[in-house]
């Protein structure tokens, strides 16, 4: 910085110019920017007017007033006047004038600034203004850093000058007062508040009613309705039996080992000790498995299966077919399981029709994948699964071929397994009152969700695949998957085809019961046993190319047949187990056509 | 000169000193430095912990009276004191640019009641001066005495904005003043 070029001269009037320079400031400056500056390299710099103090006491007023560049500062004037603006230079040699940058006069002392009254804010502000060393009476700098921690380096400067500057920024300068704050005084009509912890606790007994408030205040009634969004439980004589039954189901459920990260850390088994599973991986509901290749969708019907998100189902889907062989694997389901139990067989009238709605005349065996799977349940996850595997494909063959109605969705109920175990589910699921809506209705729709694989070893299917379920589709398909092929298409599945035929599915009015239902469930069941044939109609929109769509496939024929809604909820809490919603197929997308009737609420 | 020898010790590094000035100031300050041969005093005030003072330089000619407190140690530490032009002259080029910005927002000539105006509506609106014209968007200009029927040019919907931005504005400082008053 040369400040040798500001004005020489010196003019001896006006507030205007006035001059200073700061000569022998530069030349020490020149000095301090080496880095270090103390009095004595001052010193010895050797002012070049030497008469003005060199000692110490004179290198201090150096330095201080250097540490003022470019901060504002106010200079007061022999007048009374004070000048505010940026500290630019000072003449340390000679008379200490000041030189300021973007200079307003703040106060003005002077006889004529004080008659006129002009508003002093309104002056444009000089860019330069000098004030002679006999001029001036005081500089007031404010925060002023005077000293440093250490020698200053690059990053810390830009620190602290970003600071400034965002400093700066974030003063509002022109943010004027609005007006006086002033503290809030709760109005006297306003109604005193309950303790905010007793609004959280208890709600069933503490003294507010929010409805009836509302109702009182506004007139709002309430118009809601549980029973819209639940399905009401029939409590008939035999509830009890049926709520032990759904209890001991569950307890089996839950009790099982699964070797799926989700359901082992809602049920408390801490699964995996190392501790590389991140957080994603925990809780993410992205479904990724070493098994499932995403680019297995290839075999399949690209589109449809895409049409249907397959982001978000995609793997599933992959392994949803795949598993589509194995009894349904339980997209986490418990409900599935339980479905697929009950889905006992034809054989039996009721749960024979759930079956053989589901989807074929043939022999559906979701019930016997159901079965297996609960007899499976018992069996460890792994093997189950491993067996899954194997059984999963065949299955998935068989399902397919026994497709005949040419509606993948029903080629996944097909699978006349055994009936014994689906007697047995059978029983079991008729049971449970809630579970039992799973199962009864779970089972004919098992296939839906689950995809009825077919697993011939239901048991031990139907145990992977429970088990598998934990992660939804994962385990299970990627088991599958991975076990005999490559790819996770089944090569012998039967494209989807639409069928320009199928007749949209009109569920029959009684079907359009809860699932909780099901407690009547062989009467209920025997409803549906003619609408079997329907089947075939599920609306091909399911989207689902692959044959083995067929867990969302299945699940639609069997909620013609069976309570439909049975398919909607298994989705749902209904199962007891929470159903990543991306496992759930499609199934709002997929009734559009079944004027599911159950979704009318 | 009102100092005499004899007190020039009292101005010794790190003295505390209560100082009445000729023109009514009377503050408490520390003494950084004296430095006789321009008889400035250097002083420091409210001395808080860390690197940042507020600074006075006062020409002791202008001391009326003071009084000594008592003794403290050197608030400048000659090991921590660097300077850095660089930094120093960059952080003068950010405060002028502020300040011209600041500059640009100032209307010169104009009341205060105008300046104010102009500051409201800058909150919301592109605005600028054009002496002592207010002009919106580069389009809509708001002449003195800045009434909503002071507003010209730009298109009828601009023209309507600004008016309205202005009614609110001249209102709400309105009501600012009732308030405060």
């Amino acid at each position: 910085m040369n400040l040798q070029q500001v004005g020489q001269a010196r003019s001896s009037n006006g507030y205007g110019r006035r001059k200073s320079e700061r000569e022998g400031a530069a030349k020490s400056e020149n000095k301090i920017s080496s880095g270090k500056s103390n009095a004595n390299r001052l010193a010895s710099t050797g002012m070049v007017t030497g008469n003005i103090g060199d000692g110490p006491s004179h290198d201090r007023l150096v330095y201080v007033t250097t540490c003022l560049i470019g901060q504002q500062v106010e200079v007061h004037v022999k007048n009374g006047s004070i000048y505010s603006g940026i500290f630019h230079a000072t003449n340390t040699e000679k008379d200490f004038g000041i030189i300021l940058k973007m200079a307003r006069l703040t106060k003005d002392g002077s006889l004529r600034g004080q008659k006129s009254g002009i508003e002093l804010g309104s002056k444009a502000p000089s860019k330069t203004l000098i004030i002679p060393g006999k001029e001036f009476v005081q500089v007031i700098a404010k925060g002023v850093a005077v000293t440093r921690d250490g020698p200053p380096n690059e990053a810390h400067h830009e620190l602290y000058q970003d600071i400034i500057v965002d400093s700066v920024i974030s003063q509002s300068r022109h943010v004027d007062l609005e007006r006086e704050l002033q503290p809030w005084v709760p109005a006297e009509d306003d109604p005193q508040c309950p303790e905010l912890e007793n609004i959280f606790d208890e709600t069933w007994n503490r003294g507010w009613d929010q409805f009836e408030t509302n109702k009182a205040l506004f007139g709002v009634k309430s118009t809601f309705n549980e029973e819209l969004y639940t399905t009401k439980l029939e409590k008939g004589p035999q509830t009890r039996e049926f709520e032990k039954q759904a209890l001991r189901i569950a307890r089996e459920i839950e009790g099982e080992d699964t070797q799926d990260l989700h359901l082992a850390e809602e049920r408390g088994l801490y699964l995996n000790k190392n501790f590389d599973i991140d957080e994603e991986t925990r809780y993410s509901s992205v479904y990724r498995d070493k098994g499932v290749d995403d680019s297995g969708y290839d075999e399949f019907d690209d589109t449809l299966l895409n049409s249907h998100n397959s982001e978000t189902f995609g793997d599933t889907f992959a392994s949803i077919v795949m598993r589509s062989g194995e009894s349904s694997d339980g997209k986490d389901d418990d409900g599935v399981r339980k479905s697929n139990s009950s889905s006992k067989d034809f054989p039996q009238s009721s749960q024979a029709s759930d079956g053989v709605d589901l989807g074929r005349a043939g022999s559906h065996n979701l019930a016997n994948e159901l079965v297996s799977e609960l007899a499976a349940k018992s069996e460890p996850t792994p093997d189950a699964e491993c067996r899954v595997q194997g059984n999963s494909f065949t299955e998935l063959h068989e399902a397919i071929d026994r497709s005949k109605e040419g509606n993948r969705i029903e080629s996944e109920e097909v699978q006349p397994s055994k009936s014994k175990d689906l007697q047995s589910s059978h029983n079991l699921k008729k049971d449970e009152p809630n579970t039992g809506a799973l199962s009864s209705n779970a089972v004919s729709h098992a296939p839906s969700f689950h995809t009825s694989s077919k697993t011939p070893e239901k048991t031990d299917c139907v145990k992977g695949v429970a088990a598998s379920s934990g992660r939804g589709l994962s385990p299970s398909s990627s088991v599958g998957s991975s076990s005999s092929e490559k790819s996770t298409l089944n090569p012998n599945a039967k494209e989807f085809r639409l069928n320009p035929n199928a007749k949209s599915f009109v569920p029959s009015q009684s079907p359009v019961r809860p699932p909780s239902q099901v407690l009547d469930g062989s009467s209920y069941y025997q409803t549906n046993v003619t609408a079997v044939p329907h089947m075939p109609t599920l609306p091909m929109e399911l989207g689902m190319g692959h044959p083995f769509a067929g867990p969302h496939v299945l699940y639609n024929p069997q909620v013609a047949q069976m309570s439909s809604q049975m398919y909607f909820h298994p989705n749902g809490p209904q199962y007891g187990q929470p159903v990543h919603p991306r496992q759930v197929p499609y199934m709002p997308g997929y009734l559009p056509e079944t004027t599911y009737k159950g979704l009318d609420y | 000169m009102a100092m005499s020898g004899s007190n020039l010790q009292d101005l010794a590094v790190g003295c505390l000193l209560s100082i009445k000035t000729t023109f009514g100031d009377e503050f408490e300050a520390q003494v950084i430095t004296f430095d006789r041969s321009s008889d400035i005093l250097v002083l420091q005030e409210s001395s808080k912990p860390g690197p940042h003072r507020n600074i006075r330089m006062l020409k002791v000619n202008y001391v009326k009276d003071f009084t000594y407190l008592g003794q403290a140690e050197d608030p400048l530490d000659p090991k921590n004191c660097f300077l850095d032009l660089s930094s120093l002259q960059a952080r003068e080029e950010v405060a002028i640019r502020q300040a011209e910005a600041d500059a640009e927002r100032i209307g010169v000539g104009v009341t205060s009641e105008a300046q104010s105006i102009f500051d409201a509506l800058s909150k919301t609106l592109p605005v600028r001066w054009d002496k002592t014209v207010i002009v919106v968007m580069n389009e809509v200009r708001v002449s003195s005495p800045y009434l909503p029927e002071s507003v010209s040019g730009g298109t009828p919907a601009a023209r309507e904005r600004v008016k309205k931005v202005l009614e609110l504005e001249r209102k709400r400082l309105q009501h600012r003043r009732s308030s405060v008053q």
